[in-house]
């Protein structure tokens, strides 16, 4: 049965996870762009992005575009199935609480 | 973790799904309303001094396509080298892209070459169909809707002035065809980042 995912779970981190759910998978996302759209700070975003990474749910990588430094993020597969997973427990609470 | 029930969990769901709509009209915006903005002010100024100087009509229309097609390279340019999402399927993409938007304007040039003489108002119609038409192409291939409803809004506004209005012709697609165009490109950009 599905559970939710502690590590997921958390607001914002949820928020970080369900932009990066939609890129396709071999697709990357810049840090600022995630950032200014969850309108979240520089500090915080780091922060869970770096417990997200931890464990194994995002790929970071840093690297320079036009010679200016730039943070990508990527979603890795085991992050895919986690999401996938925190979202069919989510429905299974709904589901139980309606008593169906 | 703490318990959740029911209404917690709709709520997350509630989160996660508008974020979901957010990134993707986030993306899909990144750099489109740029060109919007770019083609709808060319628009604009290129049918108000047609209006007024139609017999320059060759030179001016002409001296326009090629400010825009130079700010279109210039976007595509920044795009990729400043990128928000790195897809590694886009040069590819662009590739297509690039070539659609020149054989689709190449057939059209054909046709009007081939059935020629047409006066500059009919030029102007079929040129400004072919590129909503394009639009409307370019929206059913990547499922944005509102790129479809934008051609087909624009297609419109050009038959009525070209049947309606023909003496104010230029004027009337400078205030609803590349009205339209701009406005959509400032509410996407106010909108949607």
């Amino acid at each position: 049965m599905s559970e939710l995912d502690n590590i997921i779970h958390q607001p914002l981190r949820l928020r970080i996870m369900a932009a990066l759910i939609v890129l396709e998978p071999a697709d990357q996302m810049d840090f600022i762009f995630l950032r200014n759209l969850l309108k979240a700070t520089d500090g915080n975003l780091g922060a869970h992005l770096a417990k997200l990474e931890g464990a194994g749910y995002v790929r970071i990588e840093k690297t320079f575009v036009a010679k200016k430094p730039r943070t990508f993020i990527s979603v890795s597969d085991k992050g895919r199935d986690a999401f996938t997973q925190h979202i069919a427990a989510l429905k299974l609470i709904i589901k139980t609480s309606k008593g169906l | 973790m703490d318990k959740l029930d029911g209404e917690n969990a709709q709520d997350s769901l509630a989160v996660i799904e508008e974020i979901m709509k957010q990134t993707r009209k986030a993306i899909a915006s990144s750099h489109a309303n740029s060109l919007l903005i770019l083609w709808g002010v060319i628009w604009v100024v290129n049918n108000t001094v047609l209006q007024f100087y139609p017999d320059y009509a060759h030179y001016i229309s002409w001296g326009f396509v090629a400010v825009g097609m130079f700010g279109t390279f210039l976007i595509h340019h920044i795009s990729h080298t400043e990128p928000w999402v790195r897809t590694f399927l886009s040069q590819k993409t662009s590739r297509r892209l690039g070539w659609f938007w020149i054989l689709l304007f190449v057939y059209a040039f054909i046709w009007l070459k081939i059935l020629a003489p047409f006066n500059g108002l009919q030029i102007n119609a079929v040129f400004s169909t072919a590129a909503m038409f394009g639009y409307i192409v370019m929206g059913l291939w990547f499922g944005s809707y509102f790129m479809v409803w934008l051609g087909l809004a624009v297609t419109a506004t050009t038959l009525t002035g070209f049947y309606f209005f023909p003496h104010y012709y230029c004027i009337w697609m400078a205030i609803t065809g590349g009205g339209t165009i701009l406005c959509t490109g400032l509410y996407i950009r106010l909108r949607w980042r």
